[in-house]
């Protein structure tokens, strides 16, 4: 390699790794700046913690005995601190041998299950990563496969039933899909469970089993918003100069649609599956309440209506940093899909 | 004491067409109890809870219900339809003998009880039990004790290397605790759950030891995951002859956790598979209740409460329109029950109400201070505001809108309105409205409540709700009532330890309160929940209205 091709490669790199670092500290900004804004947002309730926790009946005495234990006797601004502080080098709640310790990274201690609220999120993560997964890759293929099979054929009866299908299930609330599903499967045909979650290394098929109807249900829903995204946008590029010329040249329609045409389709696709999956991987909250699946939405859930701040805290700052992870997995795909990007 | 959810819980309750479903069950007879019943097999509880908390010093539990199958305390309740709860032993020999004027109370433990590893259960055990659950790692639970036993106030647990003087263990079997005033209800307040035993060597760090807890029941803790499940296997060392209460039937029971209230009703209702050895932790929702009604066979299981918890409208006597005790009275009269109860759901959600003191609580004297029909009185409701020189009056209404429904606030509203009240409704979430109903300001006229004791003693009904001290503060005196003859009542009947004495004060104070009209009693709830067809022996009386889990046992 000459000098000069060494330069720019070197060039190149420190660019990449520049790029890095600046969406790094960009993505440690969003997390700060989320963890700040959530807590602000409980602080505005006018519910109290330590008061949940107090016990019944609760005199002043044992209010503030629990608002000195839960650290809630500091200023909001010092707790906040506290809650940065304790990422690093961990937190402990009262003193003495039966002092309640959170290691780092401590994201909170939730006083209302006895664990850190890592330790609850850890548990709960790889059941909404199952249904996430699951869910995606299925509506992935319906999605797709039903905006292509409708953009192909424009204006014809396929095409409008895929468009009616995709705004039926774009309009039904995830709960009541979820319940028509358990209501005709479950009680009516009686071949899938309705409730409940086996571990994927416990019984690999029961896994798929106690799924196969959440996965459904979401791939429902976001299918149709996948298949509206797919037709629009193949119809648009199916109208290129370059498939013009694709066509031209004598390929194969389906090698024109394939390759040309759903190439270009991929990037916006992608671009909202990011965001989408992120999403999702926070919690997908609806779902996993009707079908009793114990993942982070229903842990989420549970927090809101119990209050236990700690435990909202943490799961919002996961969400958001799966989000953020999302973003930059899509800008990765974006290079791969399209070499003009990462140029 | 529980302010009983039409805001939780029983919030499924409102809005029912229930009139449609008066074919129900039950009513509190054991309409589900079996002769057929017997001992083995697997329960499950189905409920919408995600979590148990299975410290005992945590917990809130009513002694019939989940930890009362894995935790035994020196007393506990025995419960049937059709009659009064009555507090019975449960470790101890008797409910507690009084000295000392009913300030000092004295227990000897049964011989022969151990633990679910054999080791004996000791009275240092109940003593270190109550005394860590004064500690702050271990706050949440029910804590009547902690003012009660003298030197509690300010006692820190025993995590801080302190025990506490006011109880005394002179031998392993006998147990003394000293109160800071007498109190009769003592042999109550003993059979919640910080009174069950903990050894002091299995306590090694206190936010894990309901992990692996110690069982004194006939069930201890086999494997708990938040979320999932809660599955609970047979104490082997458990006795059924020192236990009055535990059948023991099931040889395991599974509770699943975080269900979903709809799904767990149509699954009941289904009644297939392992359903048919499950009951509902739940209220049966309104939507299930009535497709319940057209199923015969769902209608067999479906078992409805005697009338308990008091739905109730509060009337803030701090408030300059509503001090004069005519204006109260006119809201008594002027407020149609009958339309309160519709709006509620008819019949199946309760009956009428009268009185403070809920049916089914031991002393209960039955009377009507306003006797009206059951739509109000207006012209005698208009007479009295005349009479006190307010004609027309514009009051605001607080209304928790999880717990009541847009038509119970409706029904208050449009019933005053006959009278020349004009009502504007305020509707807050559960949380906002807690803090605005028992906060410090009191910044309301009316608000919508109802109340369940935490057990079964008029007390329960009374002091929470009517007592000066439980204004404000977090407290549920929400008509922000004080009267010092009534404080001076409730303190002579809190501290009579002979019963019958103490029922007869709790009758007087029920009916000098409502003299004073601080609250419109409104209806007696009742809750209704499904079970399968394998179920026997599940039964829910007035008080508490829900199931007895520690009877349950499953068909042959």
């Amino acid at each position: 390699m000459s000098g000069t091709a060494r330069r720019a490669a070197t060039a190149r790199r420190a660019a990449r790794a520049r790029t890095a670092a600046r969406r790094v500290a960009s993505a440690a900004l969003t997390l700060l700046v989320v963890s700040a804004l959530t807590y602000a947002v409980f602080y505005l309730l006018p519910a109290d913690p330590a008061q949940l926790s107090c016990g019944k009946p609760c005199t002043p005495e044992r209010l503030q005995q629990a608002r000195e234990f839960m650290a809630l006797d500091r200023s909001v601004p010092r707790q906040y601190l506290d809650f940065l502080s304790g990422l690093v080098s961990g937190r402990s709640f009262g003193t003495g041998p039966a002092a309640v310790r959170c290691p780092a990274p401590c994201l909170g201690y939730s006083f209302r299950l006895d664990r850190p609220v890592v330790d609850l999120m850890a548990d709960r993560l790889p059941v909404t990563v199952s249904i996430a997964l699951g869910a995606a890759v299925l509506w992935l293929l319906l999605g797709v496969g039903a905006g292509v099979a409708a953009a192909v054929r424009p204006r014809t009866l396929l095409d409008r039933g895929v468009m009616t299908l995709a705004v039926a299930g774009v309009s039904t609330p995830t709960y009541l899909l979820g319940l028509l599903g358990i209501l005709l499967f479950g009680f009516t045909v009686h071949v899938l469970p309705v409730s409940g979650y086996v571990p994927l290394t416990e019984d690999p098929a029961a896994w798929a089993q106690h799924l196969v109807l959440p996965w459904c249900v979401l791939a429902a829903v976001f299918a149709a918003v996948y298949a509206r995204l797919t037709r629009g946008q193949l119809l648009e590029v199916l109208q290129e100069d370059h498939i013009r010329a694709a066509r031209a040249r004598g390929l194969r329609e389906r090698r024109v649609v394939g390759i040309h045409g759903l190439r270009n389709v991929l990037l916006p696709v992608v671009s909202v599956l990011g965001p989408d999956l992120g999403g999702l991987l926070g919690g997908a909250v609806i779902t996993e309440h009707v079908f009793s699946l114990p993942g982070l939405g229903s842990l989420l859930l549970d927090a809101v209506g119990s209050v236990d701040l700690p435990l909202v805290v943490g799961i919002t700052l996961l969400s958001a940093f799966l989000i953020i992870v999302a973003n930059a997995v899509v800008d990765l795909c974006y290079g791969l899909l399209d070499p003009r990007v990462s140029g | 004491m529980k302010r009983h959810p039409l805001r939780a819980t029983a919030a499924a309750l409102t809005g029912l067409v229930l009139a449609a479903c008066g074919t129900s069950s039950s009513g509190g007879a054991p309409a589900s109890s079996s002769t057929a019943a017997a001992r083995g097999g697997s329960l499950f509880v189905l409920t919408t809870s995600s979590s148990v908390t299975l410290d005992p010093a945590k917990s809130q539990n009513l002694a019939i219900t989940t930890l009362g199958l894995i935790y035994r305390r020196l007393t506990t309740w025995d419960i049937a339809p059709g009659r009064p709860p009555t507090v019975v032993p449960d470790l101890a020999t008797d409910t507690g003998t009084a000295s000392d004027g009913g300030r000092t109370w004295t227990y000897h433990l049964k011989d022969g009880l151990q633990y679910a590893d054999g080791t004996p259960i000791t009275a240092a055990d109940v003593r270190y039990g109550v005394e860590r659950s004064f500690a702050a790692e271990l706050s949440g639970g029910l804590s009547y004790h902690k003012t009660l036993l003298a030197g509690g106030t300010a006692y820190k647990g025993p995590y801080t290397g302190q025990d506490l003087p006011a109880i005394e263990t002179p031998d392993a079997r006998t147990i003394v605790f000293h109160l800071a005033t007498a109190y009769g209800d003592w042999p109550w307040i003993v059979s919640m759950p910080a009174f069950a035993p903990v050894p002091r060597a299995k306590d090694t760090s206190p936010t894990s030891y309901a992990t692996h807890p110690a069982a004194s029941g006939p069930y201890q803790v086999d494997s708990y995951h938040q979320g999932s499940a809660l599955v609970l296997t047979r104490n082997p060392h458990w006795d059924a002859r020192t236990d009055p209460v535990r059948t023991g039937g099931p040889d395991k029971i599974t509770f699943q956790l975080g269900q979903d209230r709809s799904v767990v009703a149509q699954r009941l209702i289904a009644d297939s598979g392992d359903d048919r050895s499950a009951f509902g932790a739940s209220f049966v929702p309104p939507a299930q209740l009535a497709q319940v009604s057209r199923d015969a066979g769902a209608k067999q299981r479906l078992v409805t409460s005697d009338p308990g918890a008091l739905a109730y409208l509060a009337i803030n006597t701090r408030r300059p329109a509503l001090a004069d005790v005519r204006v109260r009275q006119a809201i008594e009269y002027g407020v149609d029950k009958h339309a309160y109860q519709v709006a509620s759901g008819g019949e199946l959600a309760g009956g009428l109400a009268t009185t403070l003191i809920t049916p089914g609580i031991p002393g209960r004297v039955a009377y009507d201070l306003y006797p009206e029909e059951p739509s109000g009185d207006v012209a005698k409701a208009r007479q009295l505001l005349a009479a006190a020189g307010t004609p027309a009056l514009s009051l605001s209404l607080l209304v928790d809108s999880e717990s009541n429904s847009a038509a119970q606030a409706q029904a208050i509203q449009q019933a005053l309105q006959r009278v020349g009240i004009t009502v504007t409704i305020r509707q807050l979430d559960d949380e906002a409205w807690t803090a605005a109903a028992t906060g410090a300001a009191g910044d309301y006229d009316l608000t919508l409540s109802s109340w369940q004791p935490d057990f079964p003693s008029a007390n329960g009904n009374l002091q929470p709700l009517f007592a000066t001290s439980e204004i404000g503060g977090g407290g549920y005196n929400l008509a922000r009532y004080s009267r010092p003859e009534v404080d001076a009542l409730i303190a002579r009947a809190t501290g009579e330890t002979d019963h019958a004495a103490a029922q007869a004060l709790w009758a007087q104070a029920d009916r000098r309160i409502l003299q004073d009209a601080p609250v419109v009693p409104l209806i007696y709830t009742r809750n209704s929940f499904l079970h399968g067809s394998k179920v026997a022996d599940f039964f829910v009386a007035g008080f508490p209205a829900y199931p007895d889990y520690l009877r349950v046992s499953l068909r042959r």
